[in-house]
């Protein structure tokens, strides 16, 4: 394997690891401080039962958030170095902002987790706010770095060097909002369809079934909002990476030949080198539509940008099919549940209703994997957009497939590890008398 | 401006080092221990450190984002030539970190904690020493400057700036200024039982930490390195590394006398002055190459990156300080109060 190709699938898969970790982390302190919100209210034990353990959840998942994410800023400057040497300084300011809101979250989590009767309850309650908020805010931060590659600005690039560098502009590059809108969204849905989904099973299996039936309201009803939200802020995405990533976006949409009244394509397959899609579903006009706002608008094709600066064309389009695809269903499944709530009580006596919720658990974070492949894989081969090719960054080190292999085999011990511990917080769970908790 | 972000990166530095240290420590000392030392000593990290465990780790990443935003080129000589011991460092805090979580935070407590134990204990040895051996790396001045990479070989560039005695000797010094560390941390918060234990501890660490640190400076010295040989001619260092070694004669007796506030400030600041001492005699030109030392302030970054990062530091110190006393505050002090 050549050198770049592992540096790529090493911090592909360690930044695929990071964000199931680092999502939870940051969505699942606003399940916690809902349920303790209803404790303090009601009185119900059957709630105080549920937020002792969804925070053990979020210890759990936000110190593996934090030490992926440890490795991850290692790894920037170790896999990437002539990168981090040039863009460190210029995008270093959300890094540092994001350093300081974790530092928060530590703090405020420490707090959380070990201040049950030692301090005084409203405060204690605050506290899981602020969890939840500064954790929003560290990955905001993070999601606009990511933004910068996408849009680099604030600096002036003269003959190869980065002049008159103005971080603040360089923080708020013209992708940081779109870009972090999105994916605070899509932590909101995937975790919530995944934490509903768990609870939706054991209902399914009977097991502690008040208990969990509160559980999974509280998590698929953030979960819904943000899934309908969803697709009105990726049309401000789509008509943003139009402006600026065209190459991007044909890639998305597999769109060889720059044509007025682009069609959109559905699914299908990529055939790069006749330049076809077969098997796909073809809506008229679409593309322009989608992108511009207008039926007629010119939509540029990749035949438009030189060979070497198109990214891999299947992967892009399949990635950007699954997202919408599963984005779609995970929204309709969600109104499913508020037609539940509000006209069909009966539904939750279905166990067919319980089971197709727990089916969906693991879909919206597949759809938000995948769109975090369509924005990266789409940018190559740049690692700065029009301003440095990942093979110019990468470590002058060879033999960077063992730290690979390393890498997988840590993170796949890591997960089977996360995932045995997860079902026996449940198990532990439903095994003990609400009131004893 | 500058001083402002040099004044944080060497807080994080001493921070890092005193309370992650004392981290690791409190692993290795469990490691050392009979079984039932263990089990106190299990109780008591969770105690004293849970809540505070999270922040102490913070430190580092604060660290290296100063350094990558503030000092770039300094930043990317280090992670060239200290790749591998820097991954290793990375593993070793990764498993730490889990293992940590899982052994307090599992819903059974059955015979995987036995798994857990020997997970948080050996990564608890091994990051420290991976740790202190990047840290001998740094100074050792076998690091190939980039631009004469081409002309050695992997060995030479990738291997042999952190693989030699002198490194290994500084790992498995601050593997022992961990364990000391922690066990004059630890003796406050125990009853009288265990303290005689953690004395014992605290003591063996002692002897080991002063001839771990008279070896290193003396192989330092004999072989010829410039950072040491630079280090024990000049008058700053030599004696803030003296006042460090007498500073253990006051540490003794306050600790003997029950005086866990007093012993612990004598420990951070015998810390302080080992950091000072390694810093003060060629400050800015902390990091040597086979070809001669290399200032942190090379190629340095323009003004508006600094003073940028300056007020976020110090916007960012404004809200995490006064939160972060207050948490040692309610979870130390109230229980000192209560006794």
């Amino acid at each position: 394997m050549e050198n770049i190709d592992a540096a790529r699938l090493q911090m592909a898969f360690t930044l695929i690891f990071h964000i199931v970790f680092a999502c939870i982390g940051m969505v699942m302190p606003f399940f916690m401080v809902v349920s303790h919100k209803k404790w303090l209210n009601t009185r119900n034990p059957i709630y105080l039962t549920l937020t002792k353990s969804w925070q053990k959840g979020v210890a759990i998942f936000f110190v593996t958030g934090a030490v992926s994410g440890t490795a991850l800023s290692f790894e920037l400057g170790l896999l990437w170095p002539e990168f981090m040497k040039h863009s460190g300084p210029i995008i270093g300011m959300p890094f540092s902002l994001e350093g300081a809101a974790f530092f928060v979250e530590a703090v405020a989590l420490g707090f959380y987790l070990y201040g049950w009767k030692k301090i005084p309850e409203t405060f204690h309650w605050f506290t899981g706010i602020i969890v939840g908020i500064s954790g929003v805010m560290s990955g905001i931060l993070v999601v606009s770095a990511n933004g910068w590659m996408n849009a680099p600005s604030g600096f002036d690039y003269i003959n190869g060097e980065f002049l008159n560098i103005d971080p603040v502009k360089a923080l708020f590059n013209p992708a940081w909002f779109t870009q972090a809108l999105h994916m605070t969204l899509a932590a909101f849905t995937a975790t919530g369809f995944a934490v509903a989904g768990i609870h939706a099973y054991q209902v399914y299996k009977k097991r502690n079934v008040e208990l969990h039936k509160k559980a999974f309201k509280i998590a698929i009803t953030f979960a819904t909002i943000a899934a309908i939200l969803q697709p009105l802020s990726g049309d401000l995405s789509a008509k943003d990476i139009a402006e600026r990533q065209p190459v991007k976006l044909a890639a998305m949409e597999a769109h060889y030949e720059t044509k007025k009244g682009a069609p959109l394509y559905i699914g299908g397959i990529v055939d790069n080198e006749t330049q076809e899609v077969k098997y796909k579903l073809e809506i008229p006009n679409a593309l322009s539509f989608l992108a511009f706002g207008d039926f007629n608008a010119e939509v540029k094709g990749l035949n438009d940008f030189p060979k070497d600066e198109q990214p891999n064309v299947a992967m892009v389009h399949y990635a950007f099919q699954t997202m919408v695809g599963l984005g779609s269903l995970l929204m309709i499944a969600g109104m499913l549940f508020f037609v539940a709530k509000y006209k069909k009580k009966s539904w939750f006596n279905m166990p067919k209703f319980w089971l197709l919720f727990a089916l969906l658990a693991p879909l919206g974070f597949v759809a938000l994997e995948a769109g975090w492949i369509v924005t990266e894989v789409g940018r190559q081969p740049w690692i700065i957009h029009n301003i440095m090719k990942t093979k110019d960054a990468v470590t002058p080190m060879p033999g960077i497939v063992f730290s690979l292999y390393t890498y997988i085999a840590v993170y796949t011990i890591l997960t089977i590890a996360v995932t045995w511990l997860m079902a026996r917080q449940i198990k532990f769970l439903n095994s003990v008398k609400t009131n004893e908790a | 401006m500058i001083y402002v972000v040099l004044a944080f990166l060497a807080i994080s530095l001493l921070l890092y080092v005193l309370l992650a240290g004392a981290d690791f420590g409190a692993g290795i000392i469990e490691l050392f221990s009979s079984k039932e030392n263990q089990a106190i000593n299990k109780k008591t990290v969770y105690q004293v450190m849970g809540p505070v465990w999270e922040a102490n780790h913070i430190w580092i990443i604060i660290l290296i984002v100063i350094l990558w935003i503030a000092f770039p080129h300094y930043y990317n000589i280090l992670v060239l030539a200290l790749h591998i011991p820097l991954t290793l460092v990375l593993l070793g805090i990764t498993l730490r970190g889990v293992a940590f979580v899982f052994r307090y935070y599992d819903a059974y407590k059955d015979s995987s904690q036995i798994l857990y134990d020997w997970m948080f204990k050996t990564s608890s040895l091994v990051t420290p020493i991976f740790l202190g051996l990047t840290m001998g790396g740094v100074v050792s001045g076998d690091i190939i400057n980039p631009s004469q990479m081409e002309n050695h070989s992997f060995l030479e560039v990738y291997v042999h700036s952190w693989f030699n005695v002198f490194s290994i000797l500084t790992g498995f010094f601050y593997a022992a200024l961990c364990a000391f560390l922690a066990s004059v941390f630890l003796i406050g918060e125990v009853d009288d039982t265990s303290k005689s234990m953690y004395m014992r501890k605290a003591s063996i660490a002692t002897i080991v930490v002063v001839s771990l640190g008279f070896i290193t400076l003396a192989y330092g010295y004999l072989s010829g390195i410039a950072f040491v040989v630079d280090f024990i001619s000049n008058i700053w260092s030599i004696s803030a590394i003296v006042v460090s070694g007498i500073l253990l004669f006051p540490l003794w007796k306050s600790i003997k006398s029950g005086r866990r506030i007093i012993s612990r400030a004598l420990a951070g600041i015998q810390i302080f002055f080992i950091l000072f001492a390694a810093t003060i005699t060629h400050f800015p030109n902390i990091l040597f190459t086979t070809t001669g030392s290399i200032s942190i302030y090379e190629q340095p970054v323009p003004d508006s990156v600094m003073n940028v990062l300056g007020i976020s530091l110090l916007v960012g110190g404004v809200l995490i300080i006064p939160g972060l006393f207050h948490l040692l505050k309610s979870f130390k002090l109230i229980k000192l109060l209560e006794r």
